[in-house]
């Protein structure tokens, strides 16, 4: 076709494996906060809006992270 | 039993009165290739309408036996000085002649664009490729003899027009040793070219059979089964995974093989045989594998440049006759190469047949996998094709990738074009793939909060579950406290700060204003300690951290007591008016006093926290 433009993915090929390393990293790292939250708050203390906010947003960010380090290591979902 | 079958026809077309005398064809060039195992005719036809109508359509018989083995059948005209292609071929159209047209012909019609008028004259160049039409003869030989067939034709043109002038050429492979041939006349052998004619005036559906018999040790590849996966990712990535079931198709192995005398004298010893098959991929295919049932196979070698990457393998063991491998070669593709965007449709413009040189494949399966979310599936191949829908699962996958199948049987390398497949697809429907990530691991997260939320004890007033709850209850309290004198420290803390804005700015009215804020605020403080203090002394479990606590606030009492005679004094020495090292002077007891406070204050925080 006369206007045929090529479509490429949205992000760049060339930025996955460092994408993948942030966000797994930024991921375990809420991770590991809300992991602490839990085991050092007693009963009484604890926030659920809190947990279930720290819960979301690590797992957004190990959800991204592990779809670029799959799209990183060739399997391309 | 081809033999009687031409004798039979050549009868008919004795007999036979000429059918269609519009058009005549003023010369016919053919010309057989016979260099690799496919047989390719190239015709240049020479129409010449000498009927009063204009002629819209040119008719092309070919006998039944070897219409079967049609692989491809394509016609172009050239018209003024460039190549134009201007073709049309209509599919199979098994006209039957009220008057009694020969029978076992299978007739192929070629539209021309604009009709031929009265006198006009075209020049038609048609290409048919035939696979199988080497038949091996002998049909199994041992292994130090080199491969021979046999080829049969005709050396005067099927035609249902009268042709004036028609020449017949048959290239062999070079330097190949021709067996035996038809002698008619005016046949010369030149090289290793038989030259048949120029025959001059015959008339329509003459038919001359003509055999012969040569040897042809080119690879005879022949992909009994090749099936074609391209899957596309909208990541960024098409992958490519080819299974081949190949057989070579020449004359079998008779007897045994012998490994030694292959490899002394490959030559001789296994002249038909082949070892490498050579596959022209597009470039920057990248992670290329080549493997079957057992695992890598590594001999291949791979290079590449701009234009093309040239893989070729080498099968573990050579192939003779009648000897059958099978094996996968991936590879991956860049996306923009491939996949456009026009009008709101996606376009996926790839290549249809293997990419292997020289291999005839007897049924191909193309099967394109699309993304889950896709619409609108619909393939449009320039040849015809049988095409169906299936349902593919795969990574990440709720409901399945739509898979367009595509099945050809008999296909060439002249099937190798481009082919388009288009569809529907909204760029949100990307997300799906992280978004199942992120469900699975917030289910995850939801399990824990759960599962710390959740009292499974079974005996609900045992004495351990008992001491549990109140130790909880314990470092709850304990919690709080520590929470208040964090606040109190930092009211400390601002009070300290406005001391120093007042040696900064002698704002007397701002520092008793935070003075007294800070006053409220801490009695409010002590107020809330009170009951936390009072649990802590009735609960029997906080015996051991209850006199750490209680230094705790006495201590912090003190600060507080200390800190607040040094702020009177600082403004009273303001408001006398004094000179700043006075100041200091009646202060700095109280100050060494303070500081050693706060710091034990905080190490009874730190000492507590560790409990």
């Amino acid at each position: 076709a006369q206007s045929a433009k090529p479509i490429s993915s949205p992000i760049p090929d060339a930025w996955y494996p460092t994408l993948a390393v942030f966000m797994l990293a930024i991921g375990l790292v809420v991770t590991a906060s809300f992991f602490i939250y839990e085991a050092t708050s007693s009963r009484k203390n604890r926030c659920l809006a809190k947990e279930l906010a720290t819960g979301a947003v690590a797992s957004v960010f190990l959800g991204f992270g592990s779809l670029f380090l799959l799209l990183a290591s060739g399997v391309y979902v | 039993m081809g033999i009687r079958f031409d004798l039979f026809f050549l009868s008919i077309a004795v007999l036979c009165a000429p059918c269609l005398s519009d058009l005549v064809l003023s010369k016919v060039d053919r010309r057989i290739d016979l260099t690799s195992q496919i047989a390719r005719f190239t015709s240049t036809l020479k129409v010449e309408n000498i009927g009063s109508d204009p002629v819209s359509e040119v008719l092309l018989p070919f006998p039944d036996h070897q219409a079967k083995n049609l692989a491809y059948l394509a016609a172009t005209t050239n018209e003024g000085k460039g190549k134009t292609k201007g073709f049309t071929t209509t599919l199979p159209v098994e006209v039957v002649h009220p008057k009694g047209m020969p029978p076992a012909l299978t007739w192929y019609s070629v539209s021309l664009p604009k009709g031929l008028g009265q006198g006009e004259s075209l020049t038609l160049d048609v290409l048919a490729v035939f696979t199988h039409a080497l038949r091996p003869f002998p049909e199994k030989i041992p292994q130090d003899q080199p491969q021979r067939v046999a080829f049969q034709d005709s050396a005067y043109y099927l035609s249902p027009y009268v042709v004036k002038v028609q020449l017949l050429s048959v290239k062999l492979p070079p330097g190949t040793k021709l067996e035996s041939h038809t002698k008619l006349e005016k046949t010369e052998v030149s090289g290793s070219e038989i030259k048949y004619g120029p025959y001059e005036n015959l008339p329509s559906f003459s038919y001359s059979p003509i055999v012969v018999h040569f040897e042809n040790n080119q690879p005879f590849a022949v992909a009994q089964e090749l099936v074609r996966e391209i899957e596309i990712s909208h990541w960024g990535n098409v992958q490519v995974t080819e299974h081949y079931n190949l057989i070579h198709g020449g004359s079998q192995l008779m007897g045994e093989f012998s490994r030694l005398e292959y490899q002394a004298r490959p030559q001789i010893r296994g002249a038909s045989a082949f070892r490498h098959l050579v596959a022209k991929l597009p470039p920057r295919a990248h992670s290329v594998y080549y493997r079957d049932e057992i695992g890598n196979i590594s001999t291949s070698h791979l290079w590449g440049d701009s234009r093309k990457t040239q893989l070729e393998i080498e099968p573990r063991y050579p192939m003779f006759g009648g000897w059958k491998t099978a094996f996968t070669i991936g590879y991956g593709l860049p996306l923009k190469d491939f996949l456009f965007q026009s009008e709101g449709k996606r376009i996926l413009n790839i290549s249809f047949g293997s990419p292997i040189k020289d291999l005839v494949i007897d049924c191909l399966i193309v099967k394109v996998v699309l993304p889950e979310g896709s619409k609108d599936v619909s393939g449009s191949v320039p040849f015809p094709v049988k095409q169906w829908h299936e349902t593919k699962f795969s990574h990440l996958d709720m409901v399945g990738r739509p898979v367009v199948v595509l099945e050809k049987m008999n296909v060439v390398q002249e099937h190798n074009q481009q082919f388009q497949v288009y569809y529907k697809f909204n760029n949100l429907s990307l997300l799906r793939e992280p978004l199942m990530l992120i469900s699975g691991f917030f289910f995850l997260f939801i399990a824990c909060i759960v599962y710390m939320h959740a009292d499974l004890t079974i005996s609900k007033s045992s004495a351990s579950y008992m001491a549990k709850l109140q130790w909880d209850e314990v470092q709850t309290a304990i919690q709080q406290v520590q929470r208040i004198i964090n606040r109190c420290l930092t009211i400390h803390d601002k009070l300290e700060a406005t001391l120093r804005d007042l040696s900064r700015t002698g704002d007397m009215q701002a520092c008793k204003a935070a003075r007294k804020a800070a006053d409220g605020l801490l009695k409010e403080l002590s107020k809330e300690l009170k009951p936390l203090l009072a649990f802590l002394h009735s609960c029997p479990q906080a015996a051991q951290i209850l006199p750490k606590v209680e230094e705790l606030v006495a201590k912090e009492r003190e600060l507080q007591e200390k800190l607040m005679v040094k702020h009177s004094t600082v403004v009273d020495s303001y408001e006398k008016k004094s000179g700043g090292r006075e100041i200091e002077n009646r202060i700095a007891s109280i100050q060494q006093k303070l500081t050693a406070l706060r710091q034990e204050v905080e190490d009874l925080l730190e000492v507590i926290d560790e409990i």
